[in-house]
């Protein structure tokens, strides 16, 4: 009797089990797979730095990327983008602290300055590779330049955005004032380039001394605006496997020689040039209150402030730096991007790199060139002629083609610094370019081999 | 009456339990002691040493530890004396460190001498001036180095500046005071020496505020003019306060970062790298953690020594 109604109870459990597990979809999906077709949700930390643009008439200096983040979101419900607003100057300091500290964010945007990956960030291993994610054809159409700025040994560490090309930037109004013509497409000698820049230093006020000066540039690490004087005879940091230095050649110490001369020579430049800091020697060109140097050399991002920022409005052209013993124009290029750093969770992988493919789009790419003065990292986004209506960016366009990349090592920014500040010696008066460029030499020698 | 008698014997009570706690003290070991006997002391000071564990003093601990490996974010490796190596091979430090100490040996008897004659000429002021003076002296003090760098770095430009302003009124021509190699360190140097000293303002007016007044008077019966009252008197009695400044200024001096970060970023060239900047260049530039850890302990061991022989050699034994 007992028996029995333990055997009844033993079936009304067994049945109950079974009803349950129907219930709850047993047999229709194993739970792994369902877990790994869900969308990931969580927050994903974005670093960024200010725009050189208004979007949509804003006065927000992040308002294209707020604006991008509330519409990724919408998309994605669940998923929540941090923006931690970081100055572009600070963002490789600050992305030092945090892998530092184990405490990186998912996503971080490289400015135009720096134009590429940072290989120590790669050795570190708080890259992830992206080849995985992108097709052939997505890859196919972004520039080679571009696509090597972010690769390394094979592999892509970054999302190139853009591309930054250096100009030099000429403020029409003193070329009026002084009867100074501007190059015949953008293209013009060394010797052209005096002549022109002697014209464009005079003393306005009557006190015997310039006040307005034909050139000025800055020289600090990290920033390439000068280079191309010491690219334009033929010169170049290293050899093309990275292993040797070779700005100690001849051509590079002419190219130094020529920039120098235009300080001490020629006097068409202002005593601060090569000690004056970013801002100032921007705002010597491009404050309406000073105004006080006709020719600048810039990334392109300058392009997009000189025309789009209020503050900034100029009558402005853009040409090339001038030819030197090549014969051929000489330009550095560039390309910003984004990094996505080391994720413990495929998942949030995915979805991370979804965002940085949607802020990298052609379509948001085409937006940064019509309204920005972005050049894209797209072919596909250059063949819609986004700059149609834009002479300057056409004309930046145009020294594009023939630019070239800045160099890529993992021990740049000790090779780069060491560099730059041999060339502030020349151009405070205490070196000569050989001298400098052969101190730079010896300097950089223990760093150069280990590539 | 009564009421003096309760408090006289509450006293009486936690005089009690002092003794009982200090006997129990004694009942126990040593250190083990002296932590019971003065735990209330102790529990106070907790939160105070809790912050300063866990923003200095482990942060130097691990900052040991780092020097001794290369720090990487998945593994660091254990590297012995390789980046004390390093660092003693890089001939930037030798550069950093000249700087460095030119830096310090001119700047800080410029500040003390400053701040000396700055109070000695503000002692002899009634009160109400004095209190004037503390505070406009130290007003600099509490404006940010980064506002100070801007000022001065307006007053340094070659073109527009300040400087080279009133030297073209003597018909002068200024040079790029910052962006000259032979310049530059000494315009940072010049920078700070013109910044007035408001520490050691004030604290130069509290010692002599403090010096009896019967040595003075004894002084000047014994026909002691001001001059030697200030030579024979003050200055002698003022040894612990200009020891206690020599080391504070020294160590300041040795951790210049700020204005060189704003006004010359170290350079032109190296001209005015110093050890701070060296350290932040190494591990911010150069993601080199072990290396920048390497070179801040030998960073710290020279700012000990320096300390330790300023001491041992200007310690006064003067008492008053």
């Amino acid at each position: 009797m007992f028996r029995s109604k333990h055997r009844i109870l033993m079936l009304l459990v067994a049945t109950f089990i079974f009803i349950g597990l129907v219930c709850s979809g047993y047999g229709s999906q194993p739970a792994a797979a369902k877990e790994k077709n869900k969308d990931w949700t969580g927050t994903i930390t974005l670093w960024y730095g200010p725009e050189a643009w208004n979007y949509k008439g804003s006065n927000d200096r992040f308002g294209w990327i707020k604006a991008k983040l509330a519409e990724f979101q919408e998309k994605n419900p669940g998923v929540t983008v941090e923006l931690v607003q970081v100055a572009w100057a600070e963002m490789n300091q600050k992305l030092a602290i945090a892998v530092s500290g184990g405490g990186w964010p998912d996503v971080a945007a490289v400015g135009g300055s720096q134009g590429s990956v940072n290989l120590q960030l790669v050795k570190q291993g708080v890259l992830e590779p992206l080849n995985s994610f992108f097709t052939k054809e997505e890859l196919a159409d972004v520039f080679p330049a571009a696509l090597q700025a972010y690769s390394y040994q094979g592999k892509l560490y970054g999302v190139p955005s853009s591309v930054v090309v250096y100009a030099m930037m000429l403020n029409l109004d003193l070329f009026k004032e002084r009867g100074v013509k501007p190059p015949k497409d953008g293209l013009w000698t060394y010797t052209d380039f005096v002549k022109a820049a002697q014209r464009l230093t005079f003393d306005r006020n009557g006190d015997g001394k310039p006040d307005v000066y034909g050139f000025s540039t800055y020289v600090m690490p990290g920033y390439y605006e000068a280079w191309p004087f010491l690219y334009m005879d033929g010169g170049r940091p290293l050899s093309e496997d990275g292993t040797e230095y070779t700005f100690n050649s001849q051509a590079a110490i002419f190219g130094l020689q020529k920039l120098a001369d235009l300080k001490f020579k020629y006097k068409v430049a202002p005593p601060e040039m090569g000690s004056a800091d970013v801002a100032g020697t921007f705002q010597a060109f491009a404050n309406p209150q000073q105004r006080t140097v006709a020719m600048e050399p810039w990334a392109s991002w300058a392009i997009g402030s000189l025309q789009n920022r209020p503050e900034y409005k100029m009558h402005f052209a853009v040409a090339g730096y001038p030819v030197g013993n090549t014969g051929s124009p000489v330009a550095l290029m560039g390309a910003k991007g984004w990094l996505v750093l080391a994720q413990r969770d495929k998942a949030k992988l995915r979805k991370v790199v979804e965002l940085v493919k949607y802020l990298a789009s052609p379509e948001e790419q085409l937006v940064w060139a019509q309204q920005a003065g972005n050049f894209p990292s797209r072919r596909s986004v250059l063949s819609k002629h986004p700059f149609a209506n834009n002479p300057q960016m056409e004309q930046a366009q145009a020294m594009l083609e023939k630019a070239t990349p800045l160099p890529q090592h993992l021990n740049w920014g000790k090779i780069d610094d060491r560099i730059q500040r041999e060339i502030q010696l020349v151009l405070s008066g205490q070196k000569s370019p050989q001298q400098a460029l052969e101190d730079a030499g010896k300097s950089v020698e223990p760093f150069v081999g280990s590539k | 009456m009564s009421s003096l008698r309760e408090v006289g014997q509450s006293h009486l009570t936690r005089r009690g339990k002092e003794r009982e706690s200090q006997r129990a003290g004694q009942r126990r070991n040593g250190v083990s002691g002296v932590l019971y006997q003065h735990r209330w002391d102790y529990f106070f000071i907790l939160p105070k040493f809790l912050l300063f564990a866990a923003f200095v003093l482990i942060p130097v601990l691990w900052a040991f530890l780092l020097s001794f490996q290369e720090v990487r974010p998945f593994g660091s490796v254990w590297v012995g004396l390789d980046n004390f190596q390093r660092a003693w091979h890089d001939p930037l430090l030798v550069t950093a460190l000249t700087n460095t100490i030119k830096y310090t040996i001119i700047t800080v008897p410029a500040s003390l001498i400053l701040a000396l004659v700055l109070a000695t000429l503000v002692h002899p002021l009634g009160a109400r001036p004095q209190s004037f003076f503390r505070g406009a002296f130290y007003l600099p003090r509490v404006t940010s180095i980064v506002v100070i760098a801007m000022v001065w770095r307006w007053i340094y430009q070659p073109r527009y500046g300040l400087l080279n302003y009133f030297l073209g009124l003597f018909g002068v021509a200024g040079p790029d005071w910052l962006g000259n190699a032979n310049f530059a360190l000494w315009a940072l140097i010049l920078m700070l020496i013109l910044t007035p000293p408001g520490l050691g303002v004030i604290l130069y007016l509290s010692a002599m505020n403090a010096i009896p007044e019967e040595l003075y008077e004894a002084a000047r019966i014994d026909g002691a003019n001001a001059w030697r009252q200030w030579y024979k008197i003050t200055l002698p009695l003022l040894k612990p306060t200009t020891l206690y400044l020599i080391i504070l200024d020294t160590i300041g001096a040795f951790q210049a970062f700020a204005q060189i970060e704003m006004m010359t970023k170290g350079g032109p060239g190296n001209a005015t790298t110093t050890l701070v900047y060296l350290i932040y260049q190494t591990a911010f530039r150069d993601f080199d953690f072990g290396l920048a850890s390497a070179q801040a302990i030998l960073l710290f061991a020279i700012i000990f020594l320096v300390a330790f022989f300023q001491y041992r050699f200007l310690t006064s034994n003067v008492q008053y």
